[in-house]
């Protein structure tokens, strides 16, 4: 395993430790206990992330008018985007307001969660965790077919998701079992992984970027230029991360949208 | 340093499960959905609803207002018209009764000119006979007198005189009956 | 110079899902840039494609990390 080999030297006090899954375990090193349970970084950053969330909102709108002030505008503005943008227009105008405050807690709690691996002294994805993402996909999946079994019915909702339009019988055997699995099992986990997977290999490349560009420095010769390099080309990831930060806390949402407008969708 | 490497030798695998994290992060987003459900929704959609309330009521003001100004300007337009058409009345009357007067001036004037005349000729015609009659005394004095002279004998008798000329004067208008007229 | 044959074998395994989120993503344009009024309807459809192609490379890197 590359983990044991660098470990290995980094403990012969020789060569550089590449940031590894390693990087991503705080299990170790706990804040602090909490009723016998250690409660690390991440779990924090969790929490955190949802009191800013609401106190963004909250103040926002706890004096809410007609004629908006600065921090209700930018408010109704976030609020709205998620609400017009991904709500609306993806769930369509009959039934989206039901589920506009799930998006809007949804898309802010990740973009806020994902924003702190650029917030200084936080620094950390909090949905490289993958048990966190495991939890929003898992809810996801859970309120798509429940919402899908409400309207249609448990063998409608089924025959809805599986049953391709447009296809002749024939192909049913080949196809039915495919749409299943692509609508109602694997859904939940590529939901999950992309956010997981977005937010650990983003983390990953900027660790090893910033910590390598300092240990070439540290090395001397032909590092004095390639460390400096290496910086710069952290200082860019880290503009690229902003992007994916919020890319993939828009397209965790908007994908949550449109499978509930999928499970919504009229019988064909 | 060491110590966390020694950690780091028994590394998790990152796709792994862990149920407290996992129950946290479904409880955190819960709370979170539950106060953005509770408290922001509805205040967003309230204001929203009320801004658009607001935006359209004062649309309809507007729109009533715009109505209203219309209605005001098919009125004047419709007074204008109106004060046209009696100003057009008014002149056509005036023009008429212009019409009229200048007729009946003139028929005033046609009438007195013909009256003057009349009485002009009326006058004239009197004087014509005054001259007539002191035309006739005189030329009876002056026909004596000279016949008088010529004849010589005695014509002081009055009432034989006058019957003297009056049979005289009857003979000579008998005699020019047509040259009376143009006398005058 | 040291690794693990499974990441190996996940970079190859994300080539198929990279060259196919390209394809994605170039037919959205072009679409878009035919027809500028039709970018709500094909985005949303842009991004499920995505979500489906990159669903691939998610598997890869699932299974990358397990076996």
């Amino acid at each position: 395993m590359t983990m044991k080999t660098g470990i290995t030297m980094a403990a012969e006090g020789e060569g550089y430790v590449a940031p590894g899954p390693a990087s991503f375990d705080f299990s170790e090193v706990p804040l602090f206990e909490l009723g016998g349970l250690a409660v690390t970084k991440p779990m924090v950053q969790l929490v955190l992330g949802a009191v800013i969330v609401f106190a963004f909102f909250y103040a926002a709108f706890r004096r809410a008018s007609i004629v908006p002030g600065r921090l209700q505008f930018a408010g109704e503005a976030a609020y709205g985007m998620v609400r017009n943008s991904i709500g609306r227009d993806i769930i369509g105008s009959r039934d989206f307001a039901k589920f506009v405050p799930y998006l809007v807690a949804l898309f802010f709690f990740l973009l806020i969660n994902n924003a702190f691996a650029s917030i200084p002294a936080i620094q950390f994805p909090t949905f490289s965790r993958a048990s966190m993402a495991y939890a929003l996909a898992g809810l996801s999946w859970v309120i798509y077919n429940g919402v899908g079994i409400h309207k249609h019915g448990l063998i409608g909702y089924l025959k809805l998701q599986s049953v391709p339009s447009g296809v002749s019988p024939v192909m049913y055997p080949l196809l039915v079992p495919l749409e299943f699995f692509s609508n109602i099992l694997v859904r939940p986990a590529t939901l999950a992984l992309r956010l997981f997977a977005n937010m650990f290999a983003g983390h990953l490349l900027l660790i090893l970027f910033s910590t390598g560009g300092l240990f070439l420095i540290e090395y001397g010769g032909i590092g004095y230029v390639a460390g400096p390099l290496a910086w710069v080309l952290a200082i860019a990831i880290s503009f690229l991360e902003l992007l994916v930060q919020f890319l993939q806390a828009y397209v965790f949402t908007l994908l949550n949208a449109m499978y509930i407008s999928g499970a919504l969708a009229d019988e064909h | 340093m060491t110590d966390h490497i020694v950690v780091a030798a028994a590394v998790e695998n990152p796709l792994g499960f862990v149920p407290v994290e996992f129950a946290l992060s479904l409880v955190t987003f819960g709370i979170l959905f539950f106060l953005i459900w509770k408290f922001v929704a509805p205040r967003f959609e309230q204001t929203f609803a009320e801004r658009t309330q607001a935006i359209e009521g004062g649309i309809a003001a507007a729109e009533s207002k715009q109505a209203e100004a219309d209605a005001k300007l098919a009125e004047l337009e419709k007074q204008l018209g109106d004060a046209r058409h009696e100003a057009a009345r008014i002149r056509e009357e005036a023009r008429e009764q212009g019409a009229r007067i200048v007729a009946e001036m003139r028929e005033t004037a046609q009438a007195e000119s013909s009256r003057i005349v009349e009485h002009g000729k009326a006058q004239i015609e009197a004087e014509r006979q005054q001259a007539i009659t002191s035309l006739r005394a005189e030329v009876g004095t002056l026909a004596t007198g000279l016949a008088g002279r010529i004849v010589g004998e005695s014509l002081e008798d009055e009432a034989r005189q006058s019957r003297v000329v009056e049979r005289f004067l009857t003979d000579l208008e008998a005699q020019n009956g047509t040259t009376t007229g143009s006398v005058n | 110079m040291d690794g693990n044959l499974n990441m190996i074998g996940y970079g190859l395994a994300a080539i198929g899902p990279g060259v196919g989120i390209g394809l994605i993503f170039a037919a959205y344009i072009s679409g878009v840039a035919r027809q500028p009024e039709a970018q709500g309807r094909l985005q949303s459809i842009a991004i499920l494609g995505f979500a489906l192609a990159e669903a691939l490379a998610i598997i890869g890197i699932a299974l990358a990390f397990v076996l």
